[in-house]
């Protein structure tokens, strides 16, 4: 009998199989599935607006008008908002949280003990005091006399450290000016580098969409290296290669069957999370394929690695969690450390942030992009290789 | 040989000339050289070790020779083509199924590898009687109903010439009846059988010839009933009752003395048991090798 086979068909046939073996494993379905959902329902569950405004607790005696002044200033400004509390004692809980604190119309603060919501009076607004400026009792007339009183600020655990900093410079500078003095510089004049995004920040859940896609890619790598895994360990790839099929179709196979799984799945969710559009479909297509491709490649090396599911979970692990550091970056806007930046899923996440989050275009990602082309190359191709040499050796 | 219908192939169907393989320093198969005809069945016999599956991984494509030669079907096996992979059938000793799939999608999956359309997956499953557990997953299969699903898939492409790696490894005795009497059909329709197996009663029974490999050397080559004769001690043994007891007597066949005792054994009364003391494949290995075939 003397029959001809594309290497196209081949290809098609194996990943025809794979699919197949994969619809049958309950586990991977269930993850699967379970990941979509979970990821979808934690996008949509996260707040869509972003509260910017940072509630300054202020203590003092006889400064009234410089509160006011603060008052009035903070109305002008976006983003601060001044509360006058009477003792020192209830400011710090206050910031603690261990008072809340209200605000009635007529510009009265009440304080109620936390867990006693129920008798704030009716109507009135909740203020949340994360920071807290203390003057002491006779501050001005204190550095008038040449003295240095102490002042102290409360911020609450949640407070970003530099918040903290820039409340102790702005009680400097309100020394200075107390004392008749002027700041030995001129007023600061802030640049901002970048789209300037005051009053359009990003919300929470715009800052979680690429980093879970992300994390879809990477579920459905465990899934690829076990069935790597199981080809291997069960040598069905030793039958397989007693056809006309070759290590080069076998590779191939696995390459768009992961590709697909990966990446399908990615696309999936961006589709569900409503961010696939027509502007950024371009730049998401080439970049979900890159990262799939990587971890395509990933899969490969684990799969080739493990002696079991236990040892290809490990090996999972082993090379899947520090490539997840770069997705908390999206988590904390700022620029990532160094050694932040040359992880290989970096530019991944920096083109989907870039993408999902701002809208880029293919201008703003190109650089990205060929960094993670780079990447790719490296890891996909270590991936044909180990998997080649451990089916070759069987 | 039993037969060789059904083919057209003149030459023999794999043909073997010094070949070599190393692995390293180590030397696995040293200059071995045999050939099978078309519907012969050739028992490659060896303890672990001996370079039976090395052979075979070379001759299937899945290892290059370090030096001699092989063709399968006329095809170099160190050249690559998949055209001998495409009439050749393999049935590995393990049981590398995809259990996830029913015992057809297997068998559908590997035709498709051989470029078959419209493969008659139940014909060839109930020839292994599995025909009615066909849309059934292989992980539900007993161990002789897997070993059963090996030898249905090394026929999916009606190859020319067949692998058979221990093809009725632990199976019971009519589980690997049946599969030998299908081995046995394969070869009377022409089909070339390579059988490595440690089952001496097998070899024997299914082999036109056997090769004894040991060390990576061919030892010894020739029809079972050839070797036994060489190397057996041509001699009967009778049981005589003697008083209340009973005594044994060794007789050559060659010996003239021999033909008059027994002659006249052959009439007494007090003639129990006479036997011819015929070697096994086994005795005639340990003889050759100074080892046993389970080693």
């Amino acid at each position: 009998m003397n029959r001809r086979v594309t290497r196209a068909a081949l290809v098609a046939s194996i990943v025809r199989k794979d699919f197949r073996e994969f619809s049958r494993d309950t586990l991977y379905i269930f993850l699967s599935v379970l990941g979509l959902v979970f990821f979808a329902l934690t996008y949509y569950l996260v707040p869509d607006t972003v509260d910017e405004t940072i509630t300054l607790g202020i203590h003092q005696t006889g400064l009234d008008e410089l509160v006011e002044e603060f008052q009035t200033g903070a109305d002008a400004a976006d983003g601060l908002d001044v509360v006058s509390l009477d003792t020192a004692d209830h400011l710090a809980a206050a910031v603690a949280g261990d008072l809340a604190v209200y605000e009635t119309d007529a510009g009265d603060v009440v304080l109620v003990g936390a867990g006693a919501e129920a008798e704030a009076p009716a109507g009135a607004t909740r203020r949340d005091v994360t920071v807290g400026i203390s003057f002491p009792d006779r501050f001005v007339a204190s550095m008038v006399d040449g003295e240095r009183p102490t002042v102290t600020v409360y911020t609450g655990t949640a407070v970003p450290p530099e918040v903290a900093g820039a409340m102790t410079s702005f009680v400097r500078e309100i020394a200075y000016s107390l004392t008749g003095h002027e700041l030995p510089v001129a007023e600061p004049d802030a640049v901002v580098l970048g789209p300037d995004r005051a009053g359009d920040q990003v919300s929470l859940r715009d800052r979680l969409r690429p980093m879970l896609v992300f994390f879809v890619l990477m579920i459905e790598t465990f899934a690829l290296s076990s069935l790597i895994a199981s080809e291997v360990l069960n040598r069905t790839v030793t039958a397989v290669l007693v056809t006309p099929a070759r290590v080069g179709d076998f590779l191939a196979a696995k390459t768009i069957y992961g590709t697909i799984l990966t990446g399908g799945q990615a696309l999936i969710l961006l589709v569900v999370l409503r961010t696939l559009t027509t502007a950024s479909a371009g730049p998401l297509l080439v970049t979900v394929l890159l990262g799939a491709v990587m971890f395509t490649g990933i899969a490969m090396i684990t799969g080739s690695a493990g002696k079991d599911f236990i040892g290809t979970l490990f090996y999972n692990m082993i090379f899947i969690l520090p490539l997840l550091i770069p997705t908390f970056s999206v988590l904390f806007p700022g620029t990532a450390a160094p050694w932040v930046q040359v992880m290989p899923s970096y530019p991944i996440i920096d083109a989907l942030t870039r993408v999902t989050t701002y809208g880029a275009g293919w201008s703003e990602v190109t650089g990205s992009l060929l960094l993670a082309l780079g990447w790719v190359a490296v890891i996909y191709a270590g991936g044909l290789l180990v998997l080649r040499r451990r089916v070759q050796r069987l | 040989m039993r037969a060789t219908k059904g083919t057209t192939m003149t030459g023999p169907a794999i043909s073997v000339s010094g070949l070599r393989f190393t692995y390293g320093a180590l030397e696995a198969v040293k200059g071995i050289s045999f050939d099978v005809a078309p519907g012969e069945i050739l028992g490659f016999l060896g303890p672990n070790g001996a370079g039976k599956s090395t052979t075979i991984k070379m001759l299937t494509g899945q290892l290059r020779p370090s030096g001699g030669g092989a063709r399968v079907l006329g095809i170099d096996v160190s050249t690559d083509d998949p055209e001998l992979q495409a009439r050749i059938g393999v049935c590995f000793e393990e049981k590398n199924l995809y259990l996830n799939m029913s015992a057809k999608e297997n068998l559908e999956f590997f035709a498709s590898l051989y470029g078959i359309k419209d493969p008659d997956a139940d014909g060839v499953l109930r020839r292994v009687g599995l025909a009615d557990r066909a849309s059934d997953r292989v992980k539900t299969f007993s161990k002789g109903m897997r070993q059963r699903m090996m030898i249905s898939r090394a026929f999916i492409n009606s190859p020319d010439v067949l692998f058979l790696d221990e093809p009725t490894d632990g199976l019971d005795p009519a589980t690997a009846a049946a599969i030998r009497t299908t081995i046995q059909e394969e070869a009377d329709r022409g089909v070339a059988v390579l059988l490595t197996t440690h089952d001496m009663f097998e070899a024997d029974q299914l082999s036109d010839r056997v090769a004894f490999l040991n060390a990576g050397e061919i030892v010894a080559l020739d029809t079972p009933e050839n070797l036994k004769l060489r190397y057996g001690s041509r001699s009967v043994k009778v049981r005589l009752r003697e008083g209340d007891g009973i005594r044994e007597e060794t007789w050559p066949l060659d010996d003239a003395a021999a033909a008059t005792r027994l002659g006249a054994l052959m009439t007494s009364p007090d003639l129990l048991t006479m036997h011819t003391e015929e070697a096994t494949l086994e005795h005639i290995f340990i003889r050759l090798t100074g080892r046993g075939l389970a080693g």
